[in-house]
C-alpha cells in the first residue's frame, strides 16, 4: 500500500505543473492564438518567484511565503506573454516565431539577471512549503494517505484551476465568448465581441497559469533553479493536445503523463516493478509513443480550434 | 517622431549594455592593469561554487601571500575559439601562468600550448588533445592535473557505513571517467567499512545522464528513499540538489560531491572534495620555486592531499576523526589500492564481499 501512496504522490509532482501549463495553453488556443512560448513564460515564472523565495528567505517562511510567490509567478508570466500577445494580436505576427523568441530569451535573461544580482546562476532556496499531513483530513484512511500526506499547496491549486476553468470555459459568458473566437474570430465580431480583448484575455490567462507552473515545477524537485524547466512547457503543449482542448481530459493526459513519468523515474525503488527488469527507456517511451498513437487515431476528428494560430482579420470572410 | 526616439532609445540601451557587459569581468589587485597569474573560468564565475571557484581561491591565495599581481578572465562563450581567444588576452595582459579550469579546456589548452611557448598552464581535471582526441601531446609548459576521485568516493562510502548505513545509493550525472571513478571508490569504500562490520551492505546504482535537476531525478531519489535507502551520493552538479529536495522530504541524508556543500541543504553530513584550491596552490608554488613539473599530468591523490572528506564541516555522529585519519593514511601509504578502470560503469567488474550493487539503467 505505502507503495501506491508513494507512486500517486510522485504523480502529482509531474502531474500538477503539466496540468496547470497545458490548462493555460488551452485559454489561449482557445481564444485563437496559439502560446508556444508557455515554456519560456514557465522558466521566467519560476525565475522571478524563486527569486522572490530566495530574497526573503531570511525572514519568511512556510505558506504565507509560498501564496506570495505564487501570485508573483503569475504577474510574471502575465507581463511576460504580453509581448507576445502585442505580436500575434496587434501586430498580426507569425504565433509561432514571436513564442520560439520568448523561449529563447527567458532562460539567457534568467541567467543574466540572476548573476548580475548575485553572481551565480543558480537561486537557492529553502523549502518549508512541504505539508506533513493535511490536518484532519490526513487522517481519513487510504484518501488521507493519497491525497492528503506528503504534499504542496499547489497540488490543491492545480485542481482548483482545473474546477475553475471548467467552469469558466463552459458555464459563464466569457468562455463562450472565448470558445467563439478561437472557433470563427469573425462571426463572433458580427456579433459584436471584442475579439482582440477576448484573446488578450486568453494570452494573459495562459502566462498566468504558465507561471505559476513553473514555480509549481521547481518547488517540490530541487534546491534551487538553474534558469530551465527541462521542456516540461512543450510536454504541456503535447498534453494539450493529447488532451484535446478540454480541460477534464486535459486533466486525465497530464494524469497518464505524470504517472508514466513517475514509473519510469521511480520504478528502480519499486521491489515488484525492479524485479520485472524491463529497462527504463521502456517506461520512458511509453508516453510519447501513446500520443502518437492516440494522434494516428484522433487526428482526423482533431477538436483543434479551428481559428488558433490564425491572425484574425476582420475585413476576412 | 515617436519610432525615432525609440531607435534612439533602443541604440543607448545596447551601447550601454555593451560597454557593461565587457567591463567588470577583472576584478582584483593590479596596478598597471597587468597580472602575472591568470585564470580563465569555464562555464561558470569565480564564485560558481564549484570547479571555478576551487582554482580561484588557490591562485588568490598564493598571490596574496607574495604579492603578486593576478586576475581573472571570462570567456564570452563556451567554445574552444573563446577559450582560446580569452587565453590571449590574458597572456596580452601579462600573463606568465593561466589557469584553466575544467576539462572543456583540453582543446583550447592543447592550441594554446604551441601559441605561446613562454606562457605556463595549468589544466585541472584533463590532459591536452585535439579536437577528435586522436593526439594527446603535454607541451613543457603545460601542468594537467588530475585527481583520484575514486579515493575521494572511497572515503564518503566507508564513512557512510561506518556511521551505521548499510543500504546507500549513488546518484551520478554523465558516465564520465571522474563521476564513474567517485562511484566506483563509494562502492569499494561501502565494501571496505562493511568487511570491518561484519555487515551486508546494499548500494543502488544510477548514472542519470545529465546534470540537471529534474523531476525524474527527484524521483528517483525518492523512490529509493522509500525503498529503504538511507543516504545517497549525488554526484553530477545539479542532480545533487534533486537528491536533496528528495532527502529533505523523506528525512535522510545526502553525500555531496567535489566541493564541501553541506551549506546548500541541511541532509548534506559530509562531501567527497577534490581539493582544487590547494592543487592549484601547488602548482603556482611549483613555477615561482622554478619547479614547474611541466610535460607531465600531475595526480592529486590522499597523499598529496589532494582529495578528502570535509571532516569539520560534516555531521558523523559515530565516525570519528581518528576513524578518518586511520583510513586515510591507508590510501596514502598505498595498503589500499583501488579498482578505478572507467571502461565499463557498470559495476559488473567490480569484486566485492558484501556489498551488493543494483545497477539503475
Amino acid at each position: 500500500m505505502d507503495v501506491i501512496y508513494f507512486i500517486f504522490q510522485q504523480t502529482m509532482f509531474f502531474t500538477i505543473p503539466l496540468l496547470i501549463v497545458a490548462l493555460g495553453g488551452m485559454f489561449s488556443e482557445r481564444s485563437g492564438i496559439v502560446n508556444i512560448a508557455l515554456e519560456g513564460v514557465m522558466t521566467m515564472g519560476a525565475f522571478v518567484s524563486i527569486l522572490f523565495l530566495n530574497i526573503t528567505g531570511d525572514f519568511m517562511s512556510g505558506q504565507l511565503q509560498l501564496i506570495l510567490a505564487i501570485l508573483i509567478a503569475m504577474l510574471t508570466g502575465v507581463i511576460f506573454s504580453l509581448p507576445h500577445a502585442y505580436a500575434a494580436i496587434n501586430m498580426k505576427a507569425d504565433q509561432v516565431i514571436s513564442g520560439t523568441a520568448l523561449n529563447m530569451f527567458a532562460p539567457a535573461f534568467a541567467i543574466f539577471i540572476a548573476r548580475i544580482i548575485q553572481g551565480v546562476q543558480q537561486v537557492e532556496f529553502n523549502n518549508t512549503f512541504r505539508i506533513t499531513s493535511v490536518p484532519v483530513l490526513g487522517r481519513i484512511p487510504v484518501l488521507g494517505q493519497l491525497l492528503f500526506a506528503n504534499t504542496y499547496i499547489t497540488t490543491y491549486i492545480g485542481i482548483i484551476v482545473l474546477i475553475v476553468s471548467t467552469i469558466v470555459l463552459y458555464k459563464t459568458r466569457f468562455g463562450l465568448r472565448l470558445r467563439a473566437c478561437g472557433e470563427h474570430p469573425q462571426a463572433a465580431d458580427a456579433a459584436g465581441i471584442n475579439v482582440y480583448r477576448m484573446q488578450y484575455a486568453g494570452v494573459i490567462i495562459s502566462g498566468a497559469l504558465a507561471g505559476l507552473g513553473g514555480l509549481v515545477y521547481v518547488v517540490p524537485t530541487s534546491t534551487n533553479f538553474n534558469a530551465t524547466v527541462s521542456g516540461y512547457g512543450f510536454l504541456a503543449l503535447a498534453v494539450l493536445i493529447f488532451g484535446q482542448w478540454k480541460p477534464i481530459k486535459i486533466l486525465y493526459a497530464s494524469l497518464f503523463f505524470g504517472c508514466l513519468k513517475a514509473v519510469s523515474a521511480a520504478y528502480s525503488g519499486i521491489p515488484f516493478l525492479n524485479a520485472l527488469g524491463i529497462p527504463s527507456y521502456f517506461y520512458k517511451m511509453i508516453p510519447y509513443v501513446a500520443t502518437l498513437v492516440v494522434l494516428i487515431f484522433t487526428s482526423k476528428n482533431s477538436q483543434a480550434p479551428r481559428a488558433s494560430g490564425v491572425p484574425f482579420d476582420q475585413g476576412a470572410r | 517622431m515617436k519610432k525615432k526616439l525609440l531607435s534612439a532609445l533602443l541604440c543607448v540601451t545596447m551601447v550601454a549594455s555593451l560597454l557593461v557587459g565587457c567591463g567588470g569581468k577583472n576584478t582584483s589587485a593590479t596596478t598597471d592593469g597587468k597580472a602575472e597569474l591568470a585564470l580563465v573560468t569555464d562555464l561558470g564565475t569565480i564564485d560558481d561554487k564549484s570547479f571555478n571557484q576551487g582554482a580561484w581561491e588557490g591562485l588568490k591565495k598564493y598571490a596574496e601571500e607574495k604579492g603578486i599581481s593576478y586576475k581573472y578572465y571570462q570567456p564570452q562563450e563556451a567554445t574552444t575559439d573563446s577559450y582560446i581567444e580569452t587565453i590571449g588576452l590574458a597572456v596580452e595582459g601579462g600573463a606568465k601562468l593561466v589557469v584553466c579550469p575544467g576539462y572543456l579546456f583540453e582543446e583550447p589548452v592543447f592550441i594554446a600550448q604551441d601559441t605561446y611557448p613562454d606562457v605556463k598552464f595549468i589544466l585541472l581535471d584533463g590532459e591536452p588533445h585535439n579536437a577528435d582526441y586522436s593526439t594527446y601531446k603535454t607541451g613543457d609548459n603545460v601542468m594537467p592535473i588530475l585527481f583520484q576521485e575514486d579515493q575521494a568516493g572511497f572515503l564518503a562510502g566507508y564513512a557512510a557505513v561506518k556511521e551505521g548505513y548499510t543500504k546507500l545509493g549513488f546518484m551520478g550525472g554523465m558516465a564520465v571517467p571522474a563521476v564513474i571513478r567517485y562511484g566506483y571508490g563509494y562502492v569499494q569504500g561501502a565494501d571496505a567499512a562493511a568487511e570491518e562490520l561484519g555487515v551486508d551492505v546494499e548500494v543502488m546504482y544510477n548514472y542519470t545522464g545529465a546534470f540537471a535537476a529534474t523531476p525524474e531525478a527527484q524521483a528517483m531519489a525518492a523512490s529509493w528513499f522509500q525503498n529503504g535507502t538511507e543516504i545517497v551520493f549525488g554526484c553530477g552538479g545539479a542532480v545533487g540538489n534533486s537528491v536533496m529536495a528528495a532527502a529533505e522530504d523523506a528525512g535522510t541524508k545526502v553525500i555531496g560531491v567535489d566541493v564541501d556543500q553541506s551549506s546548500e541543504s541541511a541532509t548534506v553530513i559530509t562531501s567527497a572534495m577534490k581539493e582544487l584550491s590547494n592543487s592549484v596552490y601547488d602548482g603556482v608554488k611549483a613555477f615561482y620555486d622554478n619547479t614547474f613539473p611541466g610535460g607531465t599530468t600531475s595526480v592529486f591523490t590522499a597523499a598529496n592531499n589532494g582529495v578528502g572528506l570535509p571532516m569539520s564541516a560534516s555531521k558523523f555522529a559515530k565516525f570519528t576523526q581518528a576513524d578518518y585519519d586511520a583510513i586515510f593514511a591507508k590510501l596514502v601509504d598505498g595498503s589500499i589500492s583501488l579498482y578505478n578502470s572507467t571502461d565499463d560503469g557498470s559495476t559488473a567488474d567490480l569484486t566485492l564481499n558484501k556489498t551488493t550493487v543494483t545497477y539503475v539503467e
